[in-house]
Parts: structure tokens; C-alpha cells; sequence
């Protein structure tokens, strides 16, 4: 009986697991992302926990309703969830200006197998 | 915006506007942006008159290719060294800029022209410009080749110069770059050959509380010799003009209170050492009032992130037993909107 409740334990955390998407911490500094590469797998679901070094930053990702502001150092993180539905790459960029160098603020989000993701 | 007061130990002080600067964006499409930046130094202009600058330092467009390759074209702020793309006063410590971005590499440096920059790997970012040269004509001993930027006001492009930068930022809270610049810009004297670069590398680290910064530039003038013949010529008096200037700093601050806005202050200390006369053409000597060393030491307090209070005292010498060169203390206020 307890064995088999274990196993159901298991089997839940297991699935619980499954379904927690993976955080990824970025961190947005004049003027640029870090990291600005994000490798996904096909289909994975990521949990982006966008801070900022400075002033206040937007996190757009292109093809997608993602465009949300990163409050100002000290003020907290902004959250939010993708999913790769698609092969890629995203470009995402700084939706708001943020100074001189405002348009060197890009990354991308590309889809790799767990295979190529291993490669140097 | 940036607004200093300035009060050297040997003259009276001085409360400038030094910086009002608006920023422009638009997108005409995903793929096809403008940027533009027009900067009013000084308060004041008036024609004909030593007074304030009005200047465009960036009006460009961009054409977004992909990541490893974009096209640039326009006014374009010079990739080198850490403050000339990035100058927005919370960004770096000290009331007035580092003599080494100012006097070395002549910040804020912009010009017209066209080329190419992305993001390839794993945190390589380039650029990648050809640019209109500096002129050679207008360079001095005490500030280099600071004069000799044209501006993009009907610039001279019978040579063109070309600039580049390489950074690596694939280590969180690293920034490590080179940037390199070369011109023909003995253009306005007839048969100088005069080829200015400029090499430069710098580096940020950034660990909780601390921030460490790093920069040295080397610029070599070929021909100096007879550039200085030829600038005699003209005004009567040799300009005494290097073949070489070098310059470093070395900077750390430290977050004393790290709580976020309304509690926010940083402590720093920068030594900086540049001189525009390292290295002389034949038969020139150098003045050693050039070869200056300065302390920096002050305290930036943020009220807001986009907010900085900035105290600084600052110590400036040089090798000359003649010469002395005034200490000041300096406070500023600089935000960003």
C-alpha cells in the first residue's frame, strides 16, 4: 500500500514537473540583453524573469503578443511565458527607448534539440 | 540632461547647463527604424561666438537584416570606448566625463556615414562603419585630435575613414571591447599624407556591488612633422602636434546602499593617466604639461534609477614643475527620460 502511494507521488511530481516551464533569468542593461540568446526545445515552454540593471527596458518578441516593460532597477521583475510553437528563431528587442545605443537591444530565441543544444 | 557646478581651487566657480539632449525614434516598419539625437550643450548658442553647441550626434537609419547583419546609415556616434555610445550621465560616475573620452578619444564623436553591425555566436557584437575623416588641420597639442572632428557639417570626404568595433558580452555582468579607427585627414593641406588611427580597448565588470572599469587608447598621427610645418604656416606658431597620445583610466565603484530607488548611492575612485605628446616627430620636444595624471573621487547618490546626484573632487597634475594644473570640486546633476 505505501509503495504504491509512493509511486503515485512520484508519478505526480514527475508530471508536476513536466508541466512547470523552465525560468530563464534575463537582465536588461543599456544596451543589451543578457543572456540575448535563449535555446529552446521544440515545443518547450520557458518562464522569462526580466529584470533590469538600470533605467526602465520593453521586452517585445516579435510574431508574438509579448511586449511588456522591465520596471527600473530595484523595482522588481517582470514575468512572462513562451512557448516555442514553430521552428524559429524570435527575434525579441527593447520596445522602449532607452537611450543612444536603444536599437543595439536584441536577442533571439532559437529552437534546438536536446541533441544540438549539447554541442559546443 | 546634465547640470554642473564646477569650482576650481584657482578660479571662480562656474554652474553650467552643460547637456540638454532630446532622443528620437520612429518605425517605419519591423525592419526599418530612425534614430536621432540632437544635443544643446551649454545652454546657449549664438553665431559668431564662442558660446553653446547645438548638435545632431545621431539622425541614422537603420535597416534590421538579422542578427549577424544590419545595415547602418546616417550620423553615426563612433564605436569606441565605453562612454562615446553610451553617455546618458546615471551610466557613468564622476560629474564631468573621463579626460581620457575627452582629450584621447574625443567623445562625443560622431560623423556621417554608412555600415554594418549585428551579433554573432555567443555574445560577439560588431560594428563595422565607413566615415567621413577627421581634419588634421585642426588638432592641438593640449586636446589632441579632438578639433579635427568634422561633424557631418559638409564634411570632406575625398578620403574616408573607416571604424570598427568588436565586444564580447557572453559572461553575465563582462563587457570587454576593442575598436579601432583610420583615416587619411591631411585633406585640407595639398600633398600631406597625414593617417590618423586610433586603437582602444576597454572593459566592464560588474559583481553585486561592484563595478570595475578599464579603457586605454593610443592614437598615432603619421606625418606629424610636416602637418606641424604646415599648421605654422597658417597661424605663425608650431601647434607642436604629437605623432603619438596614449591614455588610460582604471575605475572601481562600489554600491554602498544597494536597496533600489531612494537608496541608492555608489562611491568610486578613477586614476587616469593620457598624454597628448607620448611620442614626438623628429626634432620636436615634448611639453611635459601635457603628460597629466588625475585622481577622481566622489559619490553618485540615485533618487530614481533615471536620477543621479553626483559629488566628485578631482586632482589633476602634470610632469611639469611649471605648470600647475587646478583641483576642483565638482557637483552635478544629471537624469534620463
Amino acid at each position: 500500500m505505501i509503495s504504491s502511494f509512493s509511486i503515485v507521488q512520484s508519478l505526480l511530481l514527475f508530471l508536476f514537473l513536466q508541466s512547470t516551464p523552465r525560468i530563464v533569468q534575463v537582465e536588461a542593461e543599456r544596451f543589451d540583453f543578457a543572456p540575448s540568446r535563449i535555446t529552446v526545445a521544440p515545443g518547450e515552454e520557458i518562464e522569462l524573469h526580466l529584470t533590469s540593471a538600470d533605467t526602465a527596458h520593453g521586452f517585445k518578441v516579435a510574431g508574438t503578443d509579448i511586449n511588456v516593460e522591465i520596471p527600473k532597477r530595484g523595482q522588481g521583475e517582470v514575468v512572462v511565458r513562451f512557448k516555442a510553437d514553430g521552428d524559429g528563431p524570435w527575434r525579441f528587442e527593447c520596445s522602449r527607448m532607452c537611450g543612444a545605443g536603444h536599437h543595439f537591444m536584441r536577442g533571439e530565441i532559437v529552437v534546438k534539440t536536446p541533441k544540438e543544444k549539447d554541442r559546443p | 540632461m546634465e547640470l554642473h557646478l564646477n569650482r576650481p581651487n584657482d578660479a571662480p566657480a562656474v554652474l553650467d547647463f552643460h547637456r540638454f539632449v532630446l532622443l528620437f525614434n520612429h518605425s517605419f516598419t519591423d525592419r526599418i527604424r530612425f534614430v536621432g539625437e540632437l544635443e544643446l550643450e551649454h545652454a546657449f548658442v549664438e553665431g559668431l561666438e564662442a558660446a553653446g553647441e547645438l548638435e545632431l550626434e545621431q539622425a541614422y537609419l537603420d535597416f534590421l537584416i538579422s542578427r549577424a547583419v544590419n545595415v547602418r546609415a546616417g550620423m553615426l556616434l563612433m564605436p569606441l570606448g565605453i562612454l562615446n555610445e553610451r553617455h546618458e550621465p546615471p551610466v557613468f560616475q564622476g560629474v564631468e566625463r573621463t579626460f581620457v573620452d575627452t582629450v584621447i578619444i574625443p567623445t562625443t564623436w560622431f560623423e556621417v556615414g554608412a555600415g554594418v553591425h549585428g551579433e554573432v555566436g555567443r555574445g560577439w557584437r560588431y560594428r563595422a562603419y565607413a566615415v567621413a575623416p577627421l581634419n588634421a588641420l585642426e588638432f592641438s597639442a593640449e586636446e589632441g585630435i579632438r578639433g579635427g572632428r568634422q561633424k557631418g557639417a559638409e564634411a570632406d570626404v575625398s578620403n574616408v575613414a573607416y571604424t570598427g568595433r568588436l565586444e564580447y558580452l557572453g559572461v553575465r555582468g563582462l563587457q570587454l571591447g576593442v575598436g579601432g579607427w583610420r583615416g587619411e585627414s591631411g585633406f585640407a593641406v595639398p600633398r600631406l599624407d597625414s593617417e590618423v588611427w586610433l586603437a582602444e580597448a576597454d572593459a566592464r565588470y560588474r559583481l553585486d556591488r561592484l563595478e570595475l572599469r578599464a579603457q586605454y587608447a593610443h592614437v598615432g598621427i603619421t606625418d606629424a612633422a610636416r602637418l606641424n610645418d604646415a599648421i605654422e604656416r597658417t597661424t605663425g606658431v608650431s601647434p607642436n602636434i604629437a605623432r603619438q597620445l596614449r591614455g588610460f583610466y582604471l575605475e572601481a565603484a562600489w554600491r554602498v546602499w544597494n536597496g533600489g530607488p531612494a537608496r541608492d548611492v555608489v562611491v568610486f575612485a578613477r586614476h587616469e593617466n593620457f598624454d597628448t605628446q607620448f611620442r614626438m616627430p623628429e626634432g620636436y620636444i615634448p611639453l611635459e604639461e601635457f603628460d597629466r595624471t588625475a585622481w577622481v573621487v566622489g559619490a553618485t547618490y540615485y533618487p530614481d534609477p533615471d536620477v543621479a546626484v553626483k559629488v566628485d573632487y578631482t586632482t589633476l597634475k602634470s610632469r611639469s614643475g611649471f605648470v600647475r594644473l587646478p583641483r576642483s570640486l565638482n557637483i552635478g546633476l544629471g537624469w534620463w527620460f
